[in-house]
């Protein structure tokens, strides 16, 4: 019988290690430790290549660096191809302000991609001065303010309580698709009442209330599915009163 | 009497049990440091060889299918649902009695040196039915040493004997519907120390002769529970008495002392869950300073009066009956346990000004008891009004005490060690954390 050094329980005489705290026994094996350590090693090198050996921050910094630069190549290649043609800047502005705004959106995320709010925030300001910078490239016809603003909205308040929803939710299968459909669901509605009150000036919904309830229908068949066919817990055992 | 229960258990992965009464309310106040968590650990006179432990566990928990279940939550109450991985055996390196995580077993085995230890959450059983169950898997792990076990402890095949009697709620086996309602007791003095910060619980063993623990209770006349129970109550009316005038609580002058009693020894059940109650001896500090001699005269006989089988049978049916109204049963869960904290402390803890626990001697099969040294009784982490229980448990000659304590002072423990001793000048004791 052999004693493990780290927990001081009774050990097996063949055994190499503790099988309670997995300690390696060096007075059985001199060799073990440094043998366990060089096979991690061995291993870890083997399955890492250069790029998964970077940490999350440098990672960012390789993807912020790399969206720059071919950003920065668009917009340089569009802008000398516009001067060209027409001596002044003209269709290139379009590029130009898109590429700006892409990029803000970038930086934006890889940096504050832990705190959600603050980011689409931010992603939310700058995609709204692109609305209406492009509404004053074309013409101001206010479109930008009246419609792209509050359907970008819209868009933004939908995506945030997806992303609520899914990171609150336990079990991720079915579910996940059922709050993405319904998403879509209220995006219709949404989309529906905010074009009716650009072009007639009343709140009126059409369309969208029927795209929202047949969501809402499929919806309610995959939680369905998800929380009472696919885990079998039983009504009377869940609802025993 | 109740008709015996001769239904066995259905082994199957649909298995499920409701929570026994005494356990409905531990799920709503858990939390990382009131953990609702005990331990029972035999320090043997041998190194613990693991190999062996490791068999008998996989041998014993068989034998107990009812104990491998998880906590769930259904809509109305929480359940005990079957899960089936095994009972796991761990180092015992970190902290006492840790809470068990979601989705895991409500039980665990740890060892380290000589020390062979089992951990329970109260939602699962009280200290007796894990006791039983930590017994029989102490003899198959001596029988693993190449030892035979007695007759009486060997196992069969679960199927055959299972009985539903086993893992039964005998509480209400024994409600009787008819029963009138009990009245509320008044607020009870609370010890005034600061608590530690977190992780607060901390442990303090002591171990006395317990034979000459039994000739002093003797001379008393009393059992050593009740000369035990009397000397916490003293050392309390003493840290009562230290304060300073200003310091004292005006109105919350009782003493209380809960004694937790095993019902199987009053009602006959094999229940291995929860199956016990508590009896409350109190002094009133505003008749003014008790004398030792006084104290235990009031534990004995409010023992004795409280353990009556009437009295017990009304504290059952008052706690099951407010478990079977309607109107309870109805509320979901979420409001239920909201309920549950809030009445926790003001109408449970809030009435008694300490806990003592005695799991009694231990009697252990010949061969298995000449392995073991001695037992340890861990009390579950107090809660922060308690802030110190105890437990107690005695095997061979010795007894051991454990103090459970959430905050910053040891001037309790001191002062139950100093009062043993005025006592019994020549009482020895050892002790340990």
């Amino acid at each position: 019988m052999i004693k493990c050094p780290n927990c001081g329980v009774e050990l097996d005489d063949n055994v190499n290690f503790c099988s309670l705290c997995g300690e390696p026994l060096l007075a059985k094996n001199e060799d073990n430790l440094a043998y366990l350590k060089k096979r991690k090693s061995e291993q870890d090198d083997k399955m890492m290549s250069d790029y998964q050996r970077l940490t999350g921050f440098q990672k960012r910094k390789i993807a912020w660096q790399i969206s720059w630069i071919i950003l920065l190549t668009g917009m340089v290649i569009s802008l000398i191809i516009d001067l060209a043609d027409n001596q002044r800047i003209s269709w290139s502005i379009y590029p130009l302000t898109v590429s700006v705004v892409i990029f803000i959106n970038i930086t934006v995320i890889l940096r504050l991609y832990r705190k959600l709010v603050l980011l689409l925030f931010l992603s939310f300001l700058s995609t709204a001065s692109l609305l209406i910078a492009l509404d004053i490239f074309a013409g101001r016809t206010g479109w930008g303010m009246r419609l792209g603003i509050p359907l970008l909205l819209a868009a933004y308040l939908t995506v945030y309580l997806l992303i609520f929803a899914i990171r609150k939710s336990r079990q991720k299968g079915l579910n996940i698709i059922a709050y993405i459909i319904m998403a879509a669901g209220v995006m219709s509605v949404c989309t529906d009442g905010i074009i009716s009150v650009y072009k007639g000036g009343a709140l009126n919904f059409g369309w969208g209330l029927i795209v929202l309830a047949s969501t809402v229908g499929i919806s309610v068949l995959l939680f369905y599915i998800q929380f009472r066919l696919k885990k079998v817990t039983d009504l009377k055992r869940f609802f025993h009163i | 009497m109740p008709k015996k229960n001769t239904r066995t258990i259905p082994v199957t992965n649909k298995f499920w049990l409701t929570l026994d009464n005494a356990a409905k309310i531990f799920p709503a106040v858990i939390n990382d440091e009131l953990t609702s968590v005990f331990r029972l650990s035999a320090v043997l006179k041998h190194p613990v060889r693991i190999g062996a432990l490791q068999k008998a566990v996989l041998k014993v928990e068989e034998r107990y299918p009812y104990f491998r279940v998880q906590l769930k939550e259904g809509f109305f109450w929480y359940y005990l649902e079957h899960l089936p991985v095994h009972i796991p055996v761990e180092p015992d390196i970190g902290r006492y009695c840790k809470r068990f995580e979601r989705g895991s077993l409500l039980l665990r085995f740890l060892a380290r040196d000589n020390i062979l230890s089992a951990e329970f959450s109260h939602i699962l059983t009280d200290g007796s039915g894990a006791f039983e169950f930590f017994k029989t898997t102490l003899i198959h792990y001596i029988s693993e040493c190449e030892m035979e076990v007695p007759p009486e402890y060997l196992l069969k095949d679960p199927a055959d004997m299972v009985h539903e009697e086993e893992y039964e709620d005998a509480y209400k086996r024994y409600f009787r519907q008819d029963i009138p309602p009990m009245i509320k007791r008044s607020k009870a003095f609370h010890i005034p120390f600061r608590l530690k910060t977190p992780p607060r619980y901390s442990r303090l063993c002591m171990i006395f002769p317990l034979d000459h623990m039994k000739q002093i209770a003797t001379e008393k006349g009393v059992s050593i529970t009740v000369y035990l129970a009397s000397v916490y109550l003293y050392t309390l009316q003493r840290i009562y008495e230290d304060m300073n005038h200003s310091g004292r609580p005006r109105n919350h002058k009782k003493l209380r002392i809960q004694i937790p009693v095993d019902l199987r020894n009053i009602l006959p059940s094999k229940t291995m869950r929860n199956f016990s109650l508590f009896v409350m001896p109190e002094i009133d500090l505003r008749l003014g300073h008790y004398s030792f001699e006084e104290i235990i005269k009031v534990v004995y006989h409010q023992v004795q009066l409280e353990t009556d089988e009437k009295l017990i049978n009304k504290n059952i049916s008052r706690n099951v009956g407010s478990e079977k109204k309607l109107v309870v049963r109805g509320i979901p869960l979420f409001l239920k346990s909201m309920i549950l904290r809030a009445t926790f402390y003001s109408l449970g803890t809030s009435q008694y000004s300490g806990v003592i626990t005695n799991l009694g001697k231990i009697a252990m099969p010949g061969k298995t008891g000449r392995m073991i040294d001695y037992f340890v009784f861990t009390p579950p982490p107090p809660n922060k009004m308690l802030k110190i229980n105890c437990g107690i448990i005695g095997f061979g000659n010795k007894l051991v005490l454990s103090f459970g304590n959430v905050s910053t002072s040891g001037i309790f423990e001191q002062n139950f060690l100093q009062f043993l001793k005025q006592q019994s000048a020549s009482l020895e004791v050892e002790t340990f954390n």
